[in-house]
């Protein structure tokens, strides 16, 4: 099990690599959204806020109406936010749910996708 | 729990669901149905095909409660069964499922052809269906998406025009059943046999179920379901018998792809004819551009998974959308569209289609069954009452009707034969096979450079490296 305050370096790091990275920036410019994450094993949750597909903030707790609702474990989050874990892989063994349009639930993949092309 | 700032609800559960079986091809499918049975009680069928849809609905309502997600359909098979049934599967459902827009496009490019004349018959069409498909993929790729209230309006205009008209036919058209009783053709065997292509009818109702992820709670894809079937089950018992009543027999005699064009002419003049045309375009592009938006997202997932090359995984740069999966699944129906022209067997893809439908429901409750046995205690939203009972007929019955549909004969309304429907079976049996070796030989092929391409990556998590 991971602890929030990894949860919280992971998600540091996370939004260094998306904000840094020009070709997603790029292609999720349009993409404004607030995402929770609650990590079912600890019960730990977490609100980001995405602006025209930069990062702005994230934090523990859930604040807001989200757009995203993602659950999963707290290791699959670490993992997921340190660009260790393919997303689509465990989207589809079901070990990641998420409530959300098609079209989000693609572009929240492509984040790993794109900072992590050989995740 | 919070919950989603933007949800979806019933109405557009049902739009969506009744909005994806609505297409072109469903009006020629009910006139091939009329014809196996006697025209004025075709809707006998349609509520006996409906029934069973109806059936087949709980059992995918069950396994949307169990896997609420869009990548439910390999989730659940993968977990009554195995991954590699799981993928062969999906991928056979997938890709014959696009084969259909062969039959669509086809009889789209007949309804345009007919009635805007460029070059000459054949080029027309050919321009019609390539104008269709690209134009589809293009919006596909650009990411339009139809919204929930967009779909609601085409969805309910579709279904208010076809009952306004089918009242309006048997107000103006005498129907005389207890004549129609008495012919040869009313029989329990030919009821049956016309339940079996009415399934077709159906078509495409459980692709709703991706939207489960967007919806305040699971059940209202169940019910939505059930709601769309019930609709669609009368809208087509009182349309297709009013297009069956409204068409002479020489109409009917003469077997033209496009009966709901003349039908509507024969009704309204050259009003009708325009207003069929819109609706037909209407049905025909919503459904296709719904179907690859499904199957495309489903192929990006298969590329995420190393199941299908990874380039199928490939996103546009600005519109986010899996490009590489959409021009791949868009060339495929084109390929089928072009066979469809130049062979001319719609009829073929319209019953291969009814025939992978008859496959899913059954799959969908062999996986209803298996998961009870695996997972007793897991927690369910909606659970099909009665026990096993609803499975094992649907089971039985769309086993059956997958059957009837393979021994039967195709035959136009004059009774000759077009072609014996084994062959349908063969066709369905050589995508199968090819599925399969492929999941046997080409998958793991993919998997293990995946995970050796793993094992050489430096994990990023501090002390996890």
């Amino acid at each position: 099990m991971a602890t929030s305050q990894e949860i919280l370096e992971a998600l540091a790091d996370y939004q260094v690599q998306c904000n840094e990275n020009k070709r997603l920036r790029k292609m999720q410019r349009d993409w404004s959204k607030l995402l929770h994450f609650v990590a079912e094993d600890t019960k730990d949750t977490f609100t980001m806020n995405v602006v025209n597909g930069e990062i702005v903030s994230f934090e523990a707790g859930l604040n807001g109406t989200p757009d995203i609702i993602v659950t999963s474990t707290s290791e699959n989050f670490c993992d997921m936010f340190w660009g260790d874990l393919n997303p689509s892989q465990k989207y589809l063994a079901g070990e990641i749910r998420v409530k959300a349009s098609q079209e989000d639930v693609v572009r929240l993949d492509a984040i790993t996708m794109i900072i992590w092309p050989d995740v | 729990m919070t919950e989603l700032k933007k949800v979806i609800k019933l109405r557009t559960v049902i739009s969506t669901s009744a909005g994806m079986a609505i297409a072109t091809s469903c009006y020629l499918a009910g006139i091939q149905l009329a014809t196996i049975l006697v025209g004025e009680l075709a809707w006998i069928s349609i509520l006996l095909a409906g029934f069973l849809c109806l059936l087949s609905s709980m059992c995918f309502s069950e396994l949307t409660s169990l896997y609420p997600t869009a990548a439910g359909i390999k989730l659940y098979i993968q977990n009554a069964f195995n991954e590699k049934v799981s993928i062969i599967i999906g991928m056979f459902y997938v890709i014959l499922g696009i084969s259909m827009v062969g039959a669509e496009s086809y009889l789209l490019a007949s309804v345009l052809s007919g009635t805007f004349q460029i070059f000459t018959p054949l080029y027309d069409k050919l321009l019609w269906m390539l104008f269709f498909i690209v134009f589809v993929v293009l919006i596909n790729i650009r990411g339009v998406y139809i919204t929930g209230l967009v779909q609601d309006i085409m969805t309910y205009s579709m279904i208010a025009f076809m009952i306004g008209v089918s009242i309006y036919t048997f107000a103006t058209h005498d129907i005389n059943f207890s004549l129609a009783a008495q012919s040869a053709k009313f029989t329990l065997g030919n009821i049956i046999q016309a339940a079996g292509v009415g399934v077709f009818l159906f078509v495409g109702y459980e692709w709703v179920t991706p939207l489960a992820e967007e919806t305040t709670d699971y059940r209202l894809i169940g019910k939505g379901m059930i709601w769309a079937i019930g609709i669609l089950t009368v809208t087509y018992s009182l349309f297709i018998v009013a297009m069956y009543t409204g068409l002479t027999p020489a109409q009917l005699a003469s077997g033209t792809p496009i009966p709901h064009i003349v039908f509507g002419t024969n009704l309204f003049g050259v009003a009708g004819t325009i207003t069929f045309i819109c609706m037909s375009i209407l049905a025909s592009v919503t459904s296709f551009n719904s179907g690859l938006l499904n199957t495309s997202r489903f192929s990006y997932a298969m590329g995420r998974d190393n199941v299908l090359p990874r380039f199928f995984s490939k996103l546009h740069p600005s519109y986010a959308t899996p490009w590489v999966s959409i021009l791949f699944l868009g060339g495929l129906a084109i390929v089928i569209s072009l066979t469809t022209l130049f062979t001319g067997k719609y009829l073929f893809i319209i019953l291969m289609a009814a025939a992978l439908e008859c496959f899913i429901y059954v799959v969908a409750a062999v996986c209803v069954i298996k998961l009870r046995k695996k997972y007793p205690q897991k927690e369910r939203a909606f659970k099909i009452p009665g026990g096993y009972t609803v499975p094992i007929i649907v089971i039985v019955v769309f086993t059956g009707l997958m059957i009837g549909i393979f021994t039967d004969v195709s035959r136009d309304y004059l009774g000759r034969e077009l072609f014996k429907n084994y062959w349908v079976a063969v066709v369905m049996a050589g995508f199968f096979l090819c599925m399969v070796l492929y999941t046997l030989m080409v998958v793991p092929i993919f998997k293990k450079k995946a995970q050796e391409k793993e094992k050489t990556r430096v994990k990023r998590r501090p002390g996890k490296s």
